[in-house]
C-alpha cells in the first residue's frame, strides 16, 4: 500500500499526488502538520526523514524522502505503458534533465513561496531573481518546442514526468512574486499540463477551460 | 542592403501586444499596454478580443479567467462574458435574472495584420501598419527597459544608413553583424519599464530555425546588457491603476438607444417561417442572453418583437425568423413581402425578460411552432455548457416545423410531435415533464393554448412557479394603470409618467435626463436620487431601514412610489 | 492622518500566536510600522521604541498603536468547554485587508473557487439574506445565508444546505458562524483576525473554534489551510489592491450585500488604511 506523508500546500507534495492522480493509484495520506505545527522536526519523523522535508512516500517496503525520486519510482514501477517515464537513454538522460530544474524551482521559486506565505525575515530577491533565470531558460525553450509543434519539456509527443514536477513550482510562482506576464510559452504550457487526463488541483492552481487540445494555435 | 523603398511611417498608437501563434486555443493571454493590462483571447470563431483585464464586479484580472471559445468565465464567481461585446450574460448567483447591460466590459480595438494582434488604448484611431508583404517574426523579447533606450541602443548597432524612424516605437534597419538583412523592429511599451521587442523580416528566410535561435540570442543578449546596465525597480510587474470610478460613473452609451441592421441574407425554414439573418452596419452587436428578443420597427413604423436563435459565440450576426400569418395585422407580412436581402432595418438592443438559467439539473424545454426560436437559443447554450436538456417541439407537420437542419444538429436531445391535437398535446406534456425534481425547470413558448397547457399540467404535477418558464408571442401590451406614476423632476422642469412594468430609470432616460446607473438590481446604489415630495416604495437592499423610513432617497432602477406623484432632484 | 478616534490605528490588531520563552524575538510589521514580539508577551515599537499596550485573546498577542477606547471584541463560542479552538496559522497574502475580509463575507464564489467543497456548480444561486449594523454601529451582522455545499466541514457526511451568519466587529476582522453537524443547536466558528502588515500586504490569522470530537488537529488545519490557500490567488489578483469605496467603482449585486454594507461601514468610519476613499 502506498503511503505519502503529505502537507496540503507543498508543491513538493502535491507532485507526488499529481502523478498518483493520473496513474489512478489507490494510497493513503498521512497529515504532516509542518505549520504551525512544526511536526516534520519531531522525533518520529525524523526517524522517517532526516531531512525534516515532505513528501514522504512508502511503497511495498521502499521509502522515498525525495519528491523527483518519488516521481521516477511511480513511473517506473505503476505505469506500463512507459509513457511518464520512458525506457530510451536519451528520454531518460532528458527527464533527468528537467527533474534537475524541478529541484532548482523549488529551491528558488518554491522557497520564496514559502518564506513570502509564512512572513519569514528571509530575504527573497536573490530567490525570485534565480528563479526570473530559470524562467527565462524554461520560456525559451517552451517557445522554439512550439515552433516544432512539440508541446512537453521532452520532445515527445506525450508529457512526461518532467513535465509534472516543474509544474507545480511554476504554476504557484506567482505567490513568490514571481509573475507570469513575462512568460506567454510557459503560461500556455501550465493550460496543456491542466488537460492532462487524471489532472488535479491544488490550492493556488485552477482548473483550464474545457475544450481546448495540446496545440497551440495556427491561425495567422 | 537591399533596396527596400523607404515604409510609410506607422501609426504611433497603434503596438503589436501578442504575436497570433501566441493566442493558443481556449487559452487567455495576458498582454499589457502603456500600463494598462489587456487579457486577449481567440474566440472559437477567429475572432480575437482584446479587453481590459479586470473583471468589473470585484477586480479580479480576467487573464486568470476560462476561455470556453465563446465566452470568458471570470475565476471567481463565474461572471460570463460575451466575445466580442463583453458584455456579461450570466451572473451564476442569480440564475434567474439576466445581468443588467451595464455590465459590459471595456474593450479595446484590434487588428490582426502580419501574423500580430495589434491593439490600440483609444478608438478611432486608424491603423497605419506594415505594408502587405510575407513578414516572418524572430520570438519577442521582453526587456526591463524603457521602450527609447531598447530602440536607441538597438540604433546603435545598426549600418547607419540602414536606419530609418518608422514611429516613436519602431524603426527598419540592418545590423552591422548581419549588413544585407533588412528587419523591421517593433518595440511594444508595456509600461514605463519595460518593452517587449520584436523583429519582422520580408519573407521567410532559407533555414528559418537557425534565423530565429541567431535573432532570439541577438535580443537575449541585448537584454541582458541593458539590464545589467540599468537594473529594474520592483515597479516593471506592477499595472498602473487607473480609477475605475470616472469610467463607470458614466452611464454606459446608447444602452436603450436602438441600433441599424443590414438583411444579410433571406432564406425559407418552414412552409410559413422564414429567417433573417441580421448584420450590424456598423460596430459590435450588444451581447445578448438565450432567450432574448429586440423589438424590429418596421416600414410603417410598427414595432414588432422577434426573438433571437443564437447560441454564445454566435455574435456576429444575429438570425430571427418570422412566420407569415396571412390574418396578421400586417406586421410579419410586411416583412414577408417587403424586406429583401440588403435592405436596413431599425432594431433595439436586446431585451431579457425570458431568461435561461444555466444551473438546473434538467432543462426541459417546449416549443410550439414560431416558439422555438427563443429556445433555439436556450438550447445552443445549455448545449455549449454541457448542460442537460431536452428540446420538444410541437408543430402541426414536417412542414412547418422551423429551422428543421439546425434542430438535427442536436440529435436525441430533440423530440418532434407533429399533429397533435389538445388533448394529444396535453397528455404528451404531462408525460414529458413528470413529476417535478430539484433543479429542475420547464420554458415553454409558442401558442397562448400550448403555454396553457404547460403551465397547467406542470402546476397539476406539482412544479413550483419559479421552476415554470414562459414567453407569450403576442403583441398585446396590458397596461396596469394602477401602478402607474408621475415623478416631477425638480431641476429639469420635467413631468415624466413612469407606466406599469417600466421602472422610473428607464422613463427618465427615455425623456432625454441622463442617470448613472450599474447593477439595475436596487443592489449598488449607483442610481440613488433625493425626493423632495412624495413617498417612494422602497424595492431596493441598498438603502438601510432608516433611510427608507426617512423617505429621502430612492433607488431608482427598481422602487417605485406608493403617492401619485414623486418630486425628484434632477 | 489620525483623527480624535481613529477606527484602524486606536485599536487593537493581532500579530501573532504567543512565543514561547526561549523561542527568540519575532519581528513583524503592523500598519506599517516594525514590531518586535517576546515571550510574556510583551510588545516593542521599532521604530521609536514604545512598549505599546498587550492583551492575549483567541490565542493571538494583540496590540495597538493608540489608544483604543473599548475593549477587544468578543466571541463568546471561543470559552464553551467543549471547543477545539486552534489556530491554522497565520498566512502572507499580497493584497489589502479590507479586500480580505469582503472575501471572507463572501457565498458566490464558493462553487468556482472551493469548487466541490464549500460549493458546485450547478448550486451557485445565492439567495437573499439579510444584512444590519448593531444599533451602537460596531458591526457588521449577515444573517439568513444559506448555501448548498458538497463538503461542507469534515464532519458533514455528503453534500448538505448550509446555514451562515457572518459578523464583522472590527474594520480588519470577520467572524462566520456555520452549521455545526455534530451539535445541530450551535454552530461551528470560524474567524478571520488580519495583521495589516502595510496597506497591500497583510497576515491573515485564521482561529476556529469547533465542535468536533473525531478528527485531529491536524485534520482540522489542512482542511483550513486548503479552503484559504485556494483564496489567496484569488486576493492577489484584485486590482486595485486597495478596497475602492466609491460604489461606482466596482459592480456589486444584490449577493453582495455584506460586501456593500462593510464598504459603506468603513466609508462612514472615514477609514483610509487599505482601502481607495469615495470622492465626494
Amino acid at each position: 500500500m502506498i503511503t505519502l506523508y503529505d502537507y496540503e500546500n507543498s508543491a513538493d507534495c502535491y507532485k507526488a499526488r499529481l502523478l498518483l492522480g493520473i496513474l489512478g493509484l489507490k494510497f493513503d495520506i498521512v497529515p504532516v502538520d509542518i505549520f504551525p505545527g512544526d511536526d516534520h522536526r519531531r522525533p518520529e519523523f525524523l526517524d522517517l526523514n532526516p531531512l525534516a522535508e515532505v513528501p514522504v512516500l512508502t511503497d511495498d517496503g521502499v521509502t522515498l524522502t525525495d519528491p523527483q525520486a518519488i516521481m521516477v519510482w511511480l513511473a517506473a514501477r505503476y505505469d506500463d505503458r512507459k509513457l511518464w517515464l520512458p525506457g530510451a537513454a536519451e528520454s531518460i538522460a532528458m527527464v533527468q534533465h528537467w527533474l534537475g530544474m524541478a529541484a532548482r524551482l523549488a529551491a528558488s521559486a518554491g522557497a520564496a513561496r514559502t518564506a513570502l506565505a509564512r512572513t519569514d525575515e528571509l530575504d527573497v530577491a536573490p530567490l525570485q531573481a534565480e528563479a526570473h533565470r530559470l524562467l527565462r531558460v524554461i520560456d525559451e525553450h517552451l517557445w522554439f518546442a512550439e515552433r516544432e509543434r512539440r508541446f512537453w519539456l521532452v520532445p515527445l509527443s506525450h508529457p512526461t514526468i518532467a513535465d509534472l514536477s516543474c509544474f507545480p513550482d511554476l504554476a504557484l510562482s506567482e505567490e513568490a512574486g514571481i509573475y507570469h506576464i513575462d512568460y506567454p510559452a510557459i503560461r500556455r504550457w501550465l493550460d496543456r499540463v491542466k488537460r492532462i487526463d487524471g489532472f488535479s488541483v491544488m490550492s493556488g492552481i485552477f482548473p483550464a477551460s474545457r475544450g481546448g487540445t495540446a496545440t497551440v494555435s495556427t491561425t495567422s | 542592403m537591399n533596396h527596400m523603398s523607404p515604409p510609410p511611417p506607422l501609426s504611433p498608437v497603434w503596438h503589436p501586444i501578442a504575436a497570433s501563434t501566441d493566442l493558443a486555443v481556449r487559452h487567455v493571454f495576458h498582454g499589457k499596454l502603456l500600463g494598462r493590462e489587456l487579457a486577449v483571447w481567440r474566440a472559437d470563431d477567429g475572432h480575437v478580443n482584446v479587453w481590459d483585464n479586470r473583471c468589473l464586479h470585484r477586480g479580479v484580472r480576467l487573464s486568470i479567467g476560462m476561455n470556453d471559445g465563446a465566452e470568458l468565465k471570470c475565476q471567481y464567481h463565474g461572471w460570463r462574458y460575451a466575445s466580442r461585446s463583453a458584455g456579461c450574460t450570466y451572473i451564476p448567483a442569480h440564475p434567474a435574472n439576466s445581468p443588467s447591460r451595464q455590465v459590459t466590459n471595456r474593450v479595446f480595438p484590434t487588428i490582426e495584420r502580419c501574423g500580430l494582434i495589434w491593439a490600440a488604448l483609444e478608438p478611432d484611431q486608424p491603423f497605419i501598419g506594415l505594408p502587405q508583404a510575407d513578414w516572418f517574426a524572430a520570438r519577442e523579447a521582453i526587456v526591463h527597459a524603457p521602450a527609447a533606450l531598447v530602440l536607441n541602443t538597438l540604433a546603435a548597432e545598426a549600418v547607419p544608413r540602414s536606419l530609418a524612424w518608422l514611429s516613436p516605437y519602431a524603426m527598419r534597419l540592418a545590423r552591422r553583424a548581419a549588413p544585407d538583412e533588412t528587419l523591421i523592429i517593433l518595440a511594444q511599451p508595456a509600461d514605463g519599464a519595460t518593452t517587449i521587442i520584436r523583429a519582422l523580416r520580408a519573407g521567410a528566410p532559407a533555414d528559418a530555425n537557425a534565423w530565429l535561435r541567431r535573432i532570439n540570442r541577438v535580443f537575449v543578449t541585448l537584454r541582458d546588457q541593458i539590464e545589467a546596465a540599468s537594473p529594474a525597480g520592483e515597479a516593471a510587474a506592477e499595472p498602473d491603476f487607473t480609477p475605475v470610478a470616472a469610467e463607470l460613473a458614466e452611464p454606459a452609451p446608447a444602452a436603450t438607444a436602438g441600433l441599424t441592421v443590414t438583411v444579410a441574407r433571406k432564406w425559407q425554414v418552414a412552409a410559413d417561417v422564414f429567417a433573417l439573418k441580421l448584420k450590424p452596419l456598423a460596430g459590435t452587436l450588444p451581447a445578448f442572453q438565450p432567450g432574448a428578443h429586440i423589438d424590429v420597427t418596421l416600414p410603417s413604423g410598427q414595432v414588432r418583437q422577434y426573438s433571437l436563435t443564437g447560441g454564445p459565440g454566435e455574435n456576429e450576426f444575429w438570425t430571427i425568423g418570422v412566420r407569415r400569418m396571412p390574418q396578421s395585422r400586417g406586421g410579419s407580412r410586411q416583412i414577408a413581402e417587403q424586406v429583401r436581402e440588403g435592405d436596413l432595418l431599425s432594431v433595439s438592443a436586446p431585451r431579457h425578460n425570458f431568461p435561461l438559467r444555466r444551473d438546473a439539473l434538467r432543462s426541459v424545454l417546449i416549443a410550439g411552432g414560431i416558439g422555438l426560436t427563443p429556445l433555439l437559443a436556450m438550447a445552443k447554450a445549455l448545449r455549449h455548457g454541457g448542460h442537460p436538456f431536452e428540446l420538444h417541439v410541437f408543430s402541426r407537420d414536417a412542414a412547418h416545423l422551423p429551422f428543421a437542419d439546425t434542430l438535427r444538429g442536436f440529435g436525441d436531445n430533440v423530440r418532434l410531435h407533429l399533429g397533435s391535437d389538445p388533448v394529444q398535446t396535453r397528455e404528451t406534456v404531462a408525460h414529458l415533464l413528470g413529476p417535478h425534481g430539484f433543479a429542475q425547470h420547464v420554458y415553454v413558448c409558442g401558442a397562448p393554448g400550448l403555454i396553457d397547457a404547460v403551465t397547467r399540467t406542470a402546476d397539476h404535477l406539482g412544479w413550483p412557479d419559479e421552476a415554470v418558464h414562459y414567453e407569450h408571442f403576442s403583441n398585446d401590451r396590458e397596461i396596469n394603470a394602477s401602478s402607474s406614476f408621475t415623478v416631477a423632476l425638480a431641476r429639469s422642469a420635467l413631468d415624466v409618467e413612469i407606466p406599469a412594468g417600466c421602472s422610473m430609470l428607464a422613463a427618465i432616460r427615455a425623456a432625454g435626463v441622463s442617470l448613472p446607473s450599474s447593477c439595475e438590481r436596487g443592489a449598488c446604489g449607483t442610481c440613488v436620487v433625493k425626493v423632495l415630495e412624495g413617498v417612494p416604495d422602497h424595492q431596493d437592499v441598498y438603502l438601510n431601514a432608516r433611510e427608507k423610513a426617512a423617505g429621502r432617497s430612492v433607488v431608482t432602477c427598481v422602487s417605485r412610489a406608493t403617492s401619485q406623484r414623486l418630486v425628484l432632484d434632477l | 492622518m489620525q483623527t480624535a478616534t481613529d477606527i484602524i490605528f486606536d485599536n487593537w490588531h493581532p500579530v501573532c500566536a504567543p512565543p514561547s520563552p526561549g523561542a527568540g524575538i519575532l519581528r513583524t510589521r503592523l500598519l506599517d510600522v516594525p514590531i518586535e514580539v517576546a515571550a510574556g508577551p510583551r510588545v516593542r515599537r521599532a521604530d521609536n521604541g514604545e512598549d505599546p499596550p498587550v492583551l492575549e485573546r483567541f490565542g493571538l498577542v494583540w496590540t495597538t498603536l493608540g489608544r483604543p477606547r473599548q475593549d477587544l471584541f468578543d466571541v463568546p463560542e471561543y470559552r464553551e468547554p467543549d471547543r477545539r479552538n486552534l489556530s491554522a496559522g497565520p498566512i502572507g497574502v499580497a493584497a489589502s485587508a479590507p479586500r480580505a475580509i469582503e472575501n471572507f463575507l463572501d457565498l458566490a464564489h464558493f462553487p468556482f473557487v472551493h469548487t466541490d467543497i464549500l460549493g458546485a456548480e450547478p448550486h451557485t444561486e445565492v439567495k437573499d439574506y439579510e444584512v444590519r449594523t448593531s444599533d451602537d454601529g460596531s458591526e457588521i451582522i449577515a444573517t439568513g445565508c444559506e448555501f448548498f455545499q458538497p463538503l461542507a466541514a469534515l464532519t458533514a457526511a455528503g453534500g448538505q444546505k448550509v446555514d451562515y451568519i457572518y459578523r464583522v466587529p472590527h474594520p480588519f476582522c470577520a467572524v462566520l458562524y456555520k452549521s455545526c453537524f455534530v451539535d445541530p443547536s450551535r454552530m461551528d466558528v470560524i474567524a478571520i483576525f488580519i495583521q495589516s502588515m502595510r496597506q497591500e500586504r497583510i497576515r491573515a490569522h485564521l482561529v476556529m473554534s469547533m465542535i468536533d470530537e473525531v478528527h485531529s488537529d491536524t485534520e482540522m488545519r489542512r482542511f483550513q489551510q486548503m479552503i484559504f490557500g485556494q483564496d489567496k490567488p484569488i486576493l492577489e489578483n484584485q486590482r486595485p489592491r486597495r478596497l475602492p469605496l466609491d460604489p461606482r467603482a466596482e459592480t456589486p449585486i444584490r449577493a453582495d450585500l455584506s460586501g456593500i454594507a462593510y464598504r459603506r461601514w468603513l466609508s462612514a468610519n472615514r477609514v483610509t488604511y487599505g482601502v481607495i476613499p469615495a470622492q465626494h
